[in-house]
């Protein structure tokens, strides 16, 4: 009973952190395209652990595919947005895409 | 008296005064229906608590109450911002102006005829 | 003492939501500020020990009306560019003392309110002890169909008569009045398409048969599947008709229609108007409550008279 308490808040905590970590990127990231990367990925695994230390907690086979949904209906709609986003920044022109740089300091033989 | 009520009581005041205030100063139509929004937001909220949200399951009549107002806010909001879009084809613009609201349907009318 | 830190950090968070709505430069910013409004009153409603409202601020005042909001904006700057130098209803200096004493008299209701002593025999109260004879166990779907079902006959009225308005007052019918199919052809929205709408409807079904004895119900439900149907128009799947159809005509009145019937027929065979006999009956107009409010919600959403299937 203990062991199942720990691990759910253990997980429940490293999913703040990540959610916190990824609103960290979207206040500080320069530009629409390093927001949506640190919104997008850091947000989907946060949602992932919360609601795997949610289940966790429960101990309902139930719940536990309903959190499941819940996950994998926020992964969905993450992914579209973040794509549709990025689009529509690139279409508009108001963000150039993100190019590979050249790195300058490349040991080319 | 219960602490979680008293915080919802000051939020729901909070909110009636901003928005009040957001409807007498703001400039826009559509922002004046956000404010409009935001003091049945706090009008609400006061509900619920007063129904003793704040102890356990609140009296169910005035989460019914509620319930049907929250319905009754988004259809007056819908009928409004068709009255808005209507308004600015009919003016060219989104503000308020009591003369050209006149003149304006005025207008309309006499097209019609 | 933790649901105390909780309960302040969400109330401090809503009405900085509220003073953003109200401060911020741009409208647009406005307006996000608002949707996030309503999804934090959503969670207050959570904490308030409201499932039932926080099922509906989230689908209906969050969402429909967010959506109403942006999809109107897009639609005024299309007509031009926004002025934002219109006079005022009056003064800062004038509003803000206003603003406060009202503020000063909401708080001094709950005060008083709240010192009160609990009256027995309230109308909740007794709701709660006779819901057995209404055959649901979801006190708020009991008082709104079973005790108040005047209420929410009316409700219906206020919904039908809004889109009546806006079809009264909006301009002769253009094609262009939903927001152009852009991501139309993006082939990850129709994979989301084919997962989410199917989503939405089985949401609103379960919403619907779960609001007899957990949190949801008819107009909770119908936000849902509005949704699924603004989503659709959203993504050009759906398209502004000049005309209503006849299956669209019948189901914007099907739940007035049907709930009326339902309570006049009980009348003529000598109950009381309205008082539904049994459950049947509630789901039955349930059922009719919500198709109405999702299709005049998408409709209201188009601004269009009628939706078609886009080619």
């Amino acid at each position: 009973m203990i062991l199942t308490e720990v691990m759910a808040s253990l997980l429940l905590i490293s999913g703040c952190f990540f959610y916190i970590a990824g609103t960290v990127g979207l206040l500080r990231f320069p530009d629409v395209f390093s927001r949506l990367h640190a919104l997008t990925k850091a947000d989907n695994l946060g949602l992932f652990l919360i609601c795997t230390g949610l289940a966790v907690n429960s101990g309902s086979p139930r719940i536990t595919g309903l959190l499941l949904v819940v996950w994998i209906l926020g992964l969905l709609a993450a992914t579209v947005s973040c794509h549709l986003i990025a689009r529509r920044a690139i279409r508009s022109g108001q963000a150039e895409p993100p190019v590979a740089e050249p790195r300058a300091a490349d040991p080319t033989p | 008296m219960n602490p979680t009520a008293v915080i919802y009581v000051l939020t729901a005041a909070a909110i009636f005064g901003i928005g009040l205030y957001g409807l007498l100063v703001s400039r826009q139509i559509l922002r004046q229906l956000l404010t409009i929004n935001l003091m049945g937001g706090g009008i609400f909220l006061l509900l619920i608590t007063l129904g003793g949200g704040a102890e356990g399951p609140p009296d169910p009549v005035p989460q019914a109450m509620v319930l049907t107002g929250i319905v009754i806010a988004v259809s007056a909001t819908a009928f409004a911002l068709a009255l808005l879009l209507r308004w600015q084809e009919l003016s060219g613009s989104s503000e308020v102006d009591g003369d050209a609201v006149t003149d304006a349907v005025t207008d309309a009318l006499d097209d019609d005829e | 003492m933790i649901g105390l830190a909780i309960d302040s950090v969400l109330a401090l968070g809503i009405v900085w939501m509220a003073l953003q709505t109200v401060r911020s430069d741009s409208l647009f910013q406005a307006m996000l500020m608002f949707i996030v409004f309503g999804l934090l009153m959503s969670l207050a409603w959570a904490r308030l020990h409201a499932p039932d409202l926080a099922l509906a601020e989230a689908a209906i005042g969050a969402g429909i009306t967010g959506a109403l909001l942006l999809v109107t904006w897009r639609r005024l700057q299309v007509h031009g560019p926004d002025d934002s130098n219109g006079p005022r209803l009056m003064t800062r200096w004038l509003a803000l003392p206003i603003a406060c004493a009202s503020a000063l008299l909401v708080i001094i209701i709950g005060w008083t309110a709240l010192q009160l002593p609990a009256v027995p025999g309230t109308a909740g109260e007794l709701t709660l002890q006779r819901l057995e004879d209404i055959g649901v166990s979801n006190p708020v779907t009991g008082v709104l169909l079973g005790f108040r079902a005047y209420d929410t006959l009316m409700e219906m009225a206020v919904l039908l008569a809004a889109w009546l308005g806006a079809r009264a007052v909006a301009t002769e019918f253009r094609p262009g009045v939903l927001p152009g199919p852009a991501h139309a052809e993006v082939p990850l929205v129709g994979a989301l398409l084919s997962l989410v709408v199917p989503i939405s409807i089985l949401v609103a079904v379960y919403l619907l048969q779960a609001g007899g004895s957990a949190p949801g119900g008819a107009f909770q439900g119908g936000a849902v599947l509005a949704a699924g149907g603004v989503l659709l128009c959203l993504t050009g799947r759906l398209e502004a008709a000049a005309q209503a159809s006849a299956l669209e005509r019948v189901g914007v009145i099907l739940g007035l229609a049907v709930f009326s019937l339902t309570g006049l027929i009980v009348m003529a065979t000598g109950g009381p108007m309205l008082a539904l006999p049994g459950v049947w009956a509630i789901y039955l107009v349930e059922t009719a409550l919500l198709l109405s409010i999702a299709l005049t919600l998408v409709l209201l959403f188009a601004a269009a008279p009628g939706l078609r299937r886009a080619p």
